[in-house]
């Protein structure tokens, strides 16, 4: 296999955005071309999870690379529910690494605002077992919430460790310039205040308002190349070392012991062992925050931390920007937003940032090696990427 | 007739899955048809649950309770709960009925109750 670099990034503001999906996938993609000064390229992958139902439109790979004029390039749509992002980079890895392209384009787009907030929700539940969930209501905020109690139960984690989570990630998304949630909270405000019951109520017991990601729109790219692309465009070398995916049972309640989550631990064990680093190697790291709870738990389940102890890190400050392994310092799903199809190329974007010492007012200082957790379904599809600045 | 939730009992090697798969996630020795139907138990008990308060549209209800159960038989299923203060670890008992509707279909699930 050859080695692969990232060339280019790009990424829109994840927010409401008022244009169409293609350009809110050529946009980072032409950001990418720009900073890279590369014009041309083999393939392009484009991660997008509801466009056939919330933009009514399919065959989204070939409108993109029209739109760009990068025709005759292949192109193909990857759908992964909420890891196809970090699935279209795995796609484009492989083109790479194969010989058999040297440079891929790989763009994560998702237009979620064209509907209301109970559609989006809804389209994202339609990734749920059809009969076994989907028919009495399950969403995924249902699924957290019930995954949420069990984890109290079992490891005393509270309601104030979720709503920290969100306090540190919206912290965080302040100095993000393309983050869709530009507001600082404190636990006081949404937990202890005579106004918490309305400003932070109750979504999915016991999880509330401010531990659920925004419905985002939003796009990312990363160019993927060969060593000698990648030197000519005189930015850092980031090598994208290591790739993990795993599969859970697709019903929840399926699972043997239903506060395990095994994919993310199998996914990022694989990951971890191709790029030949172990997770106390990690400077930092960006984990599916598409609710509070997923943030302890992945920090546990990727291997930071002992099981039943992340929320113990993530009180002692070790998890925040400053702190000995800074998670999410972009704002995270939390803050920076979730446009589901684009979120793990955003994931990897801001990876690749911190790695170049290009994030600005929170950068991780000295960061060379970084890891993303983009999580599909409720778990079931999880897939781990690592980066490795090289000098 | 009573109504029932059915899980797939395998002929090569007796686990009982649900939902469907076509190969038995114990002994991935059968054919896809090598099951036998058995109705899933209607007694266990509340391994979790919650309120859901943005139900999906076609719930005409302010929230929703769902939960996760574990039958007598050794099953989980996901379920709807008609118990109004549900705690985890009771004692519950399912019936099949009609857990959501939209304009063409109607869709049978469990509902389970307190004991």
């Amino acid at each position: 296999m050859r080695e692969v670099y990232v060339a280019g990034i790009g990424i829109t503001s994840f927010t409401r955005l008022e244009y169409p999906l293609v350009e809110i996938a050529a946009y980072p993609g032409l950001m990418a071309m720009k900073e890279s000064g590369i014009k041309s390229i083999d393939q392009l992958y484009v991660a997008n999870m509801g466009a056939s139902k919330a933009n009514h439109q399919t065959g989204l790979a070939s409108a993109v690379v029209d739109h760009m004029s990068l025709t005759p390039a292949g192109a193909e749509a990857i759908e992964n529910g909420p890891a196809s992002g970090a699935s279209a980079i795995k796609q484009g890895f492989l083109g790479v690494a194969s010989g058999m392209y040297n440079t891929v384009m790989v763009i994560g787009a998702e237009r979620m605002r064209e509907v209301n907030n109970l559609e989006a929700t809804d389209f994202v539940a339609t990734l749920t077992h059809p009969l076994a969930e989907y028919i009495y209501g399950v969403t995924l905020p249902s699924l957290a919430g019930m995954f949420a109690r069990l984890y109290m139960e079992k490891y005393g984690v509270t309601p104030r460790h979720f709503a920290m989570v969100a306090v540190k990630n919206h912290k965080h998304a302040m100095d993000n310039f393309y983050a869709h949630l530009h507001e600082e909270i404190t636990l006081e405000g949404i937990l202890d205040s005579k106004d918490s019951a309305t400003n932070n109520p109750m979504v999915a017991d016991p999880l509330r308002y401010y531990d659920m990601c925004p419905v985002s729109d939003g796009g990312a790219c990363l160019i993927l190349a060969t060593a000698e692309i990648a030197k000519k465009t005189g930015k850092p070398m980031v090598r994208l070392a290591g790739i993990g995916q795993a599969t859970d049972t697709h019903a929840v309640h399926d699972r043997k012991n239903p506060t395990d989550l095994l994919a993310v631990r199998e996914a990022a064990k694989k990951s971890f062992a191709m790029a030949g680093v172990k997770p106390k190697d990690v400077h930092v790291a960006e984990l599916h925050d598409a609710f509070t709870i997923l943030e302890i738990v992945e920090s546990e389940e990727v291997g930071f931390f002992e099981k039943g102890q992340g929320h113990i890190a993530l009180q002692e400050g070790y998890t925040k920007l400053g702190g000995k392994l800074p998670i999410n310092p972009s704002g995270g799903l939390k803050a920076k937003g979730h446009p589901v199809g684009a979120t793990g190329v955003g994931q990897a974007h801001e990876i690749v940032l911190q790695l170049r010492g290009d994030a600005a007012k929170r950068q991780v200082k000295n960061a060379k090696i970084g890891f993303t957790c983009n999580f599909g379904g409720f778990g079931n599809n999880v897939v781990c990427l690592t980066f490795v600045k090289e000098n | 007739m009573e109504k029932n939730i059915y899980a797939y009992k395998c002929r090569r090697c007796g686990h009982v899955q649900y939902p469907y798969r076509t190969i038995c996630r114990n002994c991935h020795e059968n054919d896809h048809n090598e099951f036998d139907i058995v109705p899933l138990s209607k007694k266990g008990k509340l391994i979790t649950f919650t309120h859901l308060f943005n139900p999906p549209s076609d719930f005409e209800t302010v929230f929703l309770t769902l939960g996760i159960v574990e039958l007598d038989d050794g099953n989980r299923v996901t379920c709807q709960l008609n118990i109004p203060k549900p705690k985890m670890g009771m004692k519950v008992t399912g019936k099949v009925e009609v857990v959501r509707k939209d304009e063409y279909n109607k869709y049978h699930g469990f509902v389970f109750y307190e004991d």
